[in-house]
């Protein structure tokens, strides 16, 4: 493993703070964030840091509380993506032949679909549950996956070793799991943290369309409500309201993007070249 | 039928109640103008067999039956004996510096016979003695002289004469050629040759001078351990051995058109007061089976030959028949495909180190891996101890795939950079669930020490790059041995290291087949190297096997065209 660069670590730390904030929300939070724990609308106080909203719940405590969800989600539908786009990529790589060829066309014809206007639509038939976000994003960003997993498996498919294993005797999901796995290792990481970026940026647009669900207070749900009070621009309430949480959902997707990049430049010593 | 033996027996007596027996059960006839050969190693009873013949073995020590022209001589007087000997049955014995008399004249030794057994008088025997003389190529100064004034050679040809001086129905020539130089032997070789054309004699020539053995009998027989293995015409066998320790035995004589170093057959032959149970060869034997263990194989008639095995001979280990591959350029046209094989057919003995040699291109590679099952085949098929390889699914591929081991050209692409030494050579025992891990660790030491690598803990942690690729090479092989196969293709194995490095490697290789009683299937561009090792060549060119044969006819006399460029451009050093 090459040394990891500045900005991988800058992205963890960014991630590691996000992760701190979700799980000590219940701490950290002043209030429940669904209480109404004080008058609508209030400007930040000593009591309110970041004033409350149209309904008077604690917008600093909708805030942290949101950070589980943006998280839940970034996991879940990364870890979605990735594994979807594993099987799929890994099967059609180590296989080859006709299965190969079909799953790519089936690839192809993902890709070439356009993903915002599906994803309304999915999330509009499907209902609007955390769940459902989750299963959406990820069968719509899987296919990506799968093509960068493919390549790499076809390339370590013909690697001496893992064909003298099949020598020894060995299965085809012995094959798999002991080589070839740890092999793409790396390029699993980077699948996780890019497609976990995609996936928080996607839960922000859906929640923001008011696609999301609206029991579960993401930053992209916060940051609909606030754009809903007619006149929000009028007065100087965005600050506290909308901005949070655009800020919020801008650094976990930076954080994820900056390690991915980090990553990346392991994976391809030719790109560490021209970054650094 | 002059002389029929049957299951002749000798026990010389150890103590009081066990016996040594160092002849069990052999059996052989001899007809009238006939040769036989008996050929074995060193203490597998050949002399007891003649001494047998000849009634000079202790009273009770010899059983079973040896008739002459019907009549049993087992269990005869010395008197009956005297009448035998000579006239009938004449031996020349193996110690030429102890049989003669030292202080008797070498004519009047020769004469004695006459005059005792043919009751001539001292004359008469005296010109006999000078024609006898004549015919085996001495002079008449030789028969004045003493023994010890005589040569080794000249000391040979007296003892001869007198075998001859009674014209026996059957001469028995025990080891005629030892300690002679090569000339005196090809002088004598001659004589005998040109003695047995002059007929009517039985010749029985017992030896382990193969080429002797070769040039004067019809027919040979085998002997290991006190018992026959292998009968059948002395060409054919010699040719075409069946019996895994004649083609053993064979393999382990030097002979001018070899080019190949000498091998000797794994093991020492076995202690004849304690012989082992069953097959007598087993414990040498590369093919053993467990039946091999428990029950004594019968000699029976096997294809026109007797043979004393349960597998019928030689096996056949690996078995390719039209083999094709083709490959296909990706997007190309029909016509841009590589028929990188094309109809090869093949096979590989037990225990047999075969090269496949040709140019880069030449499909060798391409061959060896749809032999060891790595690549599917557009056609034909490989047939592994009985069963096809290429059919195989599932279990029944796992199990045939622990007895047939690959060693590929390039060792750093052949282990994984993420697993430690002990991980890499331990991973086929882990893929074949063989043992506990304690067993699984112990094997691996064993296989790291025979390959010549250290053992240490630390050793053990290394990874890939930790090596040198000769160190890595040698990691391969030991992984390859884990499994204890029966067969290793090495493609190249030697091929990316240095000279040096080379001749360890590949002598380690030739060590381990022969110490191990494994198949080897050396692939090679390098003729020089091959010859030195390989039983048999095959030459490969444009996917297709255009030549095969021993090595050395391979090396001396190449029949095919492309063969003759390899050899012109094997390296030479000035």
């Amino acid at each position: 493993m090459r040394r990891l660069g500045g900005e991988v670590w800058f992205g963890l730390i960014l991630l590691a703070l996000c992760s701190a904030v979700a799980v000590l929300a219940p701490v950290l939070a002043p209030y429940d964030p669904r209480a109404f724990s004080g008058q609508p609308l209030e400007r930040p106080s000593r009591a309110h840091p970041l004033g409350t909203n149209d309904v008077g719940q604690d917008i600093l405590s909708e805030l942290i509380y949101g950070a589980r969800v943006s998280l839940t989600v970034a996991l879940a539908a990364g870890a979605g993506t990735v594994l979807l786009g594993l099987l799929v990529g890994g099967m059609a790589g180590y296989a080859g032949g006709w299965l190969d060829q079909a799953l790519m066309r089936l690839v192809d014809g993902m890709l070439s679909l356009p993903r915002l206007p599906l994803l309304i639509l999915f999330a509009t038939f499907l209902g609007s549950g955390l769940p459902q976000t989750i299963a959406v994003i990820s069968f719509l960003f899987w296919p990506t996956t799968a093509r960068v997993v493919r390549a790499q498996v076809q390339s370590v498919r013909q690697r001496g070793y893992v064909r003298m294993a099949r020598q020894f005797g060995a299965s085809h999901p012995y094959v798999f799991l002991r080589h070839i796995l740890p092999a793409i290792g790396p390029l699993i990481a980077y699948g996780l943290v890019t497609s976990a970026g995609h996936a928080v940026a996607m839960e922000a647009g859906l929640a923001f369309l008011g696609l999301g669900d609206p029991l579960v207070k993401s930053w992209g749900l916060m940051m609909r409500f606030a754009l809903n009070l007619p006149g929000l621009f009028l007065t100087d309430r965005w600050l506290w309201w909308l901005l949070p949480p655009a800020l919020c959902v801008t650094l976990l997707i930076l954080a994820l993007a900056l390690m991915g990049i980090g990553l990346e430049q392991n994976l391809n010593p030719r790109l560490a070249r021209r970054w650094r | 039928m002059m002389l029929m033996v049957q299951d002749l027996r000798v026990t010389f007596p150890l103590d009081g109640k066990t016996g040594l027996r160092a002849v069990d059960g052999v059996s052989f006839d001899l007809a009238p103008g006939a040769s036989l050969g008996i050929v074995g190693e060193t203490g597998a009873g050949k002399t007891t067999i003649a001494r047998a013949l000849l009634g000079l073995h202790p009273p009770g020590c010899v059983q079973g039956s040896i008739r002459l022209d019907g009549r049993e001589l087992v269990g005869l007087s010395e008197e009956a004996w005297r009448a035998i000997r000579w006239r009938r049955i004449a031996l020349v014995p193996q110690s030429v510096g102890t049989a003669l008399d030292p202080v008797y004249r070498v004519g009047d030794q020769i004469a004695e016979p006459l005059r005792y057994h043919l009751g001539l008088s001292p004359a008469e025997a005296w010109d006999r003695s000078l024609e006898l003389a004549r015919r085996v190529g001495l002079e008449p100064r030789h028969l004045r002289a003493y023994p010890h004034q005589l040569s080794g050679g000249e000391k040979q040809r007296a003892l001869l004469a007198m075998a001859l001086s009674c014209a026996p129905d059957i001469l028995v020539l025990d080891e005629p050629t030892s300690g002679q130089d090569m000339l005196s032997r090809a002088r004598l070789l001659d004589l005998l040759d040109a003695l047995c054309r002059e007929g009517g004699m039985g010749l029985l020539v017992i030896s382990h001078d193969l080429a002797a053995v070769a040039r004067l009998t019809e027919r040979v027989a085998v002997l290991y351990a006190g018992q026959l293995v292998e009968v059948g015409p002395t060409a054919e066998v010699f040719q075409d051995p069946r019996h895994p320790y004649t083609w053993g035995l064979l393999h382990a004589y030097p002979d001018m058109s070899t080019a190949r170093d000498l091998r000797g057959i794994r093991g020492a032959p076995p202690d004849p007061a304690n012989p082992p149970p069953g097959c007598r060869f087993h414990p040498r034997c590369t093919q053993a089976i467990d039946r091999c263990r428990r029950e004594e194989p019968p000699l029976r008639e096997i294809g026109g030959r007797w043979i004393a095995c349960h597998l019928g001979g030689l096996q056949t280990l690996l078995r390719a028949e039209g083999l094709r591959k083709t490959f296909f350029v990706d997007g190309g046209e029909p016509e841009e495909r590589v028929e990188a094989v094309r109809e090869a057919t093949l096979d590989i003995r037990e225990g047999e180190v075969v090269a496949l040699v040709g140019e880069t291109g030449s499909g060798k590679t391409t061959l060896g891996q749809m032999l060891v099952g790595l690549l599917p085949p557009n056609g034909g098929r490989v047939v592994l101890e009985g069963r096809e390889l290429t059919a195989a699914k599932g279990k029944e591929r796992r199990a045939m795939m622990s007895r047939i081991q690959l060693i590929p050209q390039d060792p750093f692409d052949a282990v994984s950079p993420r697993l430690t030494v002990a991980e890499m050579v331990r991973e086929p025992l882990d893929i074949q669930a063989i043992g506990t891990p304690e067993e699984r660790e112990a094997k691996v030491r064993q296989a790291l020490q025979t390959v010549g690598l250290p053992t240490s803990s630390d050793f053990l942690a290394r990874r890939a790059h930790e090596l040198s690729g000769g160190q890595l090479q040698r990691v391969v092989l030991a992984r390859a041995l884990v499994l204890e196969p029966k067969l290793i293709v090495a493609d190249e194995p030697v091929s990316m290291l240095d000279p040096s490095e080379q001749a360890r490697v590949i002598n380690l290789l030739k060590e381990i087949q022969t110490e191990r009683g494994l198949a080897l299937l050396l692939i090679s561009h390098d003729l020089a190297l091959v010859r030195k090792i390989a039983d048999r060549i095959l030459v490969m060119h444009r996917g297709q096997i255009v030549e095969e044969g021993p090595g050395n006819r391979i090396v001396t006399r190449p029949e095919h065209e492309h063969t003759r460029v390899l050899l012109e451009a094997a390296p030479r050093l000035g």
